[in-house]
């Protein structure tokens, strides 16, 4: 099986059999960031002019993101790798997972330079004991742990292109209101890596996907709006659970819906939601452009539009002066 | 209302008309859909207008401090230590209201929603509680005019008028704290410079506190710091180099900040052949060791001709140790030039060298340029050749465009001063070239600008840094900027960088800089003094001249000569040049520097202005900044019929834009800020390809490299027009 192919083979880039793992690599590595970039504690100031159950409400969509990205680090992209078609494949969702890791150790640099000890260390007991937080965690590891590839590979486009983004939400809100636009533009850094991994996933399955028979594609088909159903009945609780007290529970579950319709068309089917229950507040929609075509002061931020160079050395015609 | 489902989600808001939309949606929401396409697949620029319209129905008219009249108005603020009592009482109070209703009758207009945000949000005078408005626009030119001019009426009235009109906007600090009782300093911009020892490194760090404290930018010389392992006291292997004092200045820095104002920023620059250069750029490395890494400090490297000349025959270059030059030569290797003494250097043992590739660096530059957008390059022989002032510069500011002669300061045992040496501050104003083609008075625009900036000078004593205070005192020197360059080619259906452009450029900045001569001579004629050293500059000896009086200076397109005539501009003849070379060796000059041209970030959006003379970095540019998280701005003059001549920046290229600096950086006396915007397909090759172009056309600084990275097709979001345009 494929399998073992995949460990007998060695990786050689200069044979690619899917231009798209190669625009991939390179997209991902250009992209690569670590937290240490953004200068966080300029949000300081900021976030001490949140009032308490905003504060509160911040750092438990945090530890949110950070069970979602510890499950996609360690579990969720780990579990697609034997499912690889090309070692190429393996290649680029070994880097997936390693930049989960990432991902989920900035939201605990955005914890130590806001809050205190204690406070992360009760935001975390959030985490651990919410009912919905913890229902949407075990749906989406009983997928992981199950034995069908292409459904594996529906939860995990489901992670990365729908369930991040009731949390993601918020800091794209304060930064539409000019608060902890560092932070946003951290996040904005995350969901930058999230559009490619949900596209790149997505794209795989359907690869394969489309070389099944029909009753196995109806199959599939029927079961990823069943999953997105279920894990969406638990999102819309998490969402009033969390945003009820800003009044922002409608305007996140339009943007719910307009996530979900971006999972599905990244896995080839189509939109659920109709479109007027996609309205999103252009502000929100705005500040979530994965682009990096900001302009940014450079004294107050490090933007998230820095991408590592290519390396091309210079010959003696360029110093032909 | 009947929907359905096959309508884009953007349709759907437009089918509301327009008085319905601003009920309900915000401001931030009406400024964000210019980002987005309407059903008809247009840019939606109306919603700005709607924005600025809503912005001030459902925030700033709630929350503006309401007063029955000026006099009620004036005295509240005085009373309340809001006002500075002393700016009011050089003026009668007939005046004041006459000054108040002439502003308020050029009915002034923010024409962007960022324009009026960033204003309420950042310059205006708020309450101390930070809630209420005390200030509309209008208020705070008359502010800024009379504690300008001094008592001066006529001179107050001119300054509203060039203000208001949008023809010359101060820069940052001296717009936002003119006239109020709790403020920061009018000045933008220092320079220190740091000795190779123990006293000048500490006073330079409580200097950065100091003047960080009082507002704006601090750029520090690191190039005479002795490198990592040098002798301290002739014991080998001591010295830890640079990189520690560059934390201690970065954390310095943001400790410090204008009363939350604007936050603490400072730039270091050294020497390319510094023997720690390696490790200085390595301190902006993505990877790079918390240790090490500076993440908030800004970096320039100071590059000598010697280093493009090693670097064309592909050969080693030497580092020098500052330690042992400073021993063999007695003076700090700052000083020295590299490229005259190089060989001299490689020769002498008594100077510990070390070396690397001169490729090597550029590559490596090119590198961080791509990581951070660092570092800023000031390639030295230009800047010093191009100086018509004695000395040697050797350093730049924060927005690479300040390039002025310093000298070193000494200090005592118990750490007071021995000799108080120049270090260089530098105020800014900028005008905009499409009102002030407009206007049709330019000779009269530079000069009542070049008299605001000197008047901002003049008012600046900054004691608790000696050597800014003192060379502030002797130099008056100051910076006139230019901005909206993009924004008057577009409107006059000119293309960025096309021949017309350039003959523009050329001929606007001809014009200007005869005028900025001419408006300093007649204030060393009216005040009776010229500034320290005039005697040994090329102005007074009459060299400066002989490039505007041996040739004549003329537009080369028709076009070009129609928009000076149909503007009422005359340019200036190789006649009026030697009457003006005759009258300043005679009376001589009263700045030593008249011209820098900076990158105008926030003014540039309240005066409704494309930046600096750059093309725009996009139609609809999406803004960020630490005090108004991410908000949209239209280029101006931005129609159907502009859109084809604002091509941004990326897609202009490193080029053509070199081409625009270059014609401008003949008649600046300092520098420009220069950025070059690449796309993410770019190499390192292509960044160093346009250094070396940029240091062939004469190109003094470069600022930051911008790169621009579109999404991966298949991840953008949905009718977003910056993913499109």
């Amino acid at each position: 099986m494929n399998t073992k192919l995949a460990i007998t083979r060695p990786v050689n880039w200069n044979k690619i059999e899917d231009a798209i793992d190669l625009d991939v690599w390179n997209r991902l590595t250009s992209n690569f960031w670590l937290p240490e970039k953004v200068p966080l504690s300029n949000d300081i100031q900021s976030w001490e002019t949140l009032k308490p159950h905003e504060q509160l409400l911040t750092m438990r969509v945090f530890t949110g993101l950070t069970l979602l990205d510890t499950i996609q680090g360690t579990v969720g992209a780990a579990a697609l790798l034997p499912d690889a078609i090309t070692p190429h494949e393996e290649a680029v969702i070994t880097n997936i997972a390693f930049m989960e890791s990432v991902h989920a150790k900035s939201y605990s640099s955005v914890f130590s330079t806001l809050c205190s000890t204690d406070e992360i260390e009760q935001a975390f007991r959030w985490s651990e004991e919410n009912p919905y937080l913890q229902k949407k965690a075990d749906i989406v590891l009983g997928y992981y742990r199950g034995d069908d590839p292409l459904k594996r590979k529906v939860a995990s486009t489901l992670l990365e292109s729908f369930l991040f983004y009731s949390g993601f939400y918020l800091p794209m809100y304060w930064s539409s209101r000019a608060k902890l636009t560092n932070t946003a533009d951290l996040i904005r850094l995350i969901i930058r890596d999230e559009a490619i991994h949900g596209y790149y996933i997505g794209y795989k399955f359907q690869q394969t996907y489309n070389q099944e028979s029909q009753a196995r594609k109806d199959e599939i088909k029927q079961y990823a709006y069943d999953l997105l159903l279920e894990l969406y009945e638990n999102e819309i609780k998490y969402t009033a659970d969390l945003y009820d007290e800003l009044g922002l529970t409608p305007d996140v579950k339009k943007f719910l819906h307009y996530n979900a319709n971006k999972a599905l068309m990244n896995l080839g089917f189509d939109a659920l939601f109709p479109k007027d229950d996609c309205e999103v507040s252009a502000a929100i929609l705005s500040a979530l452009s994965p682009n990096a075509d900001e302009n940014h002061d450079f004294f107050s931020g490090s933007g998230s539009s820095y991408v590592m160079g290519k390396h091309e050395s210079t010959t003696d015609d360029d110093w032909d002066f | 209302m009947e929907r359905t489902p096959e309508l884009a989600p953007n349709e759907v808001i437009s089918r509301f008309d327009n008085g319905e939309l601003e009920n309900t949606l915000s401001y931030h929401e009406l400024n964000a859909m210019i980002n987005l396409w309407n059903s008809e697949g247009k840019m939606q620029l109306d919603k700005d207008k709607m924005a600025v319209h809503k912005y001030f129905l459902d925030h700033v008219n709630l929350n503006t401090v309401f007063f029955h009249s000026l006099r009620e108005r004036l005295d509240y603020l005085v009373e309340h230590d809001y006002y500075e009592p002393d700016v009011l009482a050089k003026y009668s109070f007939d005046f004041l209201e006459k000054i108040n209703e002439f502003a308020y009758s050029k009915k002034f207009r923010f024409e962007t929603f960022l324009g009026a945000f960033k204003f309420y949000t950042s310059y205006t005078l708020k309450t101390f509680d930070g809630t209420r408005y005390l200030e509309r626009f209008e208020d705070r030119v008359v502010m800024v005019a009379i504690a300008l001019a001094d008592g001066d009426e006529d001179f107050a009235l001119h300054l509203v008028e060039e203000m208001i009109s949008g023809r010359f906007q101060p820069a940052t600090p001296t717009f936002l704290n003119c006239g109020k009782k709790q403020r920061g300093e009018l000045v933008s911009c220092f320079l220190l410079r740091i000795e190779d020892n123990m006293e000048s490194i500490s006073r330079s760090i409580n200097s950065s506190l100091q003047l960080s404290k009082r507002g704006g930018g601090v750029a520090l010389s690191l190039s005479n710091i002795r490198e990592s392992g040098a002798p301290i006291k002739k014991i080998e292997g001591q010295s830890s180099g640079i990189i520690p004092v560059m934390k201690l200045l970065e954390d310095s820095f943001s400790y410090a900040n204008q009363l939350g104002a604007r936050q603490g920023a400072g730039a270091v620059y050294l020497n390319a052949h510094h023997p720690d250069i390696l490790k200085f750029l390595d301190t902006k490395r993505e990877n790079a060791d918390e240790k090490i890494r500076i993440k908030s400090l800004s970096i320039g490297v100071v590059v000598p001709d010697i280093t493009l000349e090693l670097a064309r025959e592909n050969e080693d270059m030497y580092l020098f140790s500052p330690y042992d030059v400073e021993n063999v030569y007695g003076i700090p290797f700052g000083d020295i030039s590299v490229t005259e003494k190089y060989q001299e250097m490689v020769d002498d043992p008594r100077i510990k060298k070390t070396k690397i590739k001169a490729r090597v660096l550029f590559e490596r530059i090119a590198e961080l340029q791509f990581e951070s957008g660092y570092p800023y390059i000031m390639y030295e022989d230009t800047v010093n050749n191009a100086n018509p002032i004695k000395g040697r510069i050797n350093m730049s500011n924060l927005c690479s465009e300040i390039l002025q002669v310093n000298t070193p300061t000494t200090y005592n045992e118990d750490l007071s001063y021995n000799v108080i040496g120049k270090d260089i501050s530098c105020n800014l104003g900028s005008l905009n070239i499409a009102k002030a083609m407009d206007g049709g008075n330019l000779a009269d625009t530079v000069e009542t600008s070049i008299r605001a900036l000197t008047a901002v000078s003049e008012m600046s004593d900054i004691q608790s840094v000696r050597s800014i205070a003192d060379g502030n005192a002797k130099t008056h020197a100051i910076g006139l900027g230019q901005m909206n360059l993009h924004g008057y080619l577009a409107r006059e259906h000119i293309h960025y960088g096309s021949e017309v452009a350039l003959d523009f450029t050329n001929m606007y900045f001809y014009t200007v800089v005869y005028h900025c001569i001419r408006a300093s001579n007649l204030l060393a004629t009216e005040k009776k003094e010229s500034f320290d050293g005039f005697e040994d500059s090329k102005y007074a000896s009459g060299e400066f001249f002989t490039k505007y009086t041996d040739q004549e200076w003329a537009p080369k397109t028709e076009k070009v000569a129609e928009l000076f005539a149909k503007a009422g501009i005359e340019i200036p003849t190789q006649e009026d040049w030697k009457k003006l070379s005759e009258l300043v060796q005679k009376n001589g000059l009263y700045n030593q520097n008249l011209q820098a041209v900076p990158p105008t970030g926030s003014i540039s959006y309240i005066n409704n202005s494309t930046s600096s003379i750059h093309p725009v970095a996009s139609k609809i540019e999406i803004r960020k900044e630490g005090k108004l998280g991410r908000v949209y701005y239209p280029a101006p003059y931005l129609s159907d019929e502009t859109s084809e001549y604002y091509e941004d920046a990326y897609e202009i290229g490193p080029d053509k834009i070199i081409d625009t600096y270059a014609e401008a950086t003949q008649h600046v006396d300092q520098g420009l800020s220069l950025t070059l915007f690449f796309k993410d397909t770019a190499t390192t090759r292509d960044v160093n390809r346009a250094q070396i172009y940029a240091w062939r056309k004469g190109i003094k600084t470069i600022y930051y490299i911008r790169i621009r990275q579109l999404a991966l097709a298949g991840t953008e979001v949905d009718e977003c027009v910056s993913c499109m345009l």
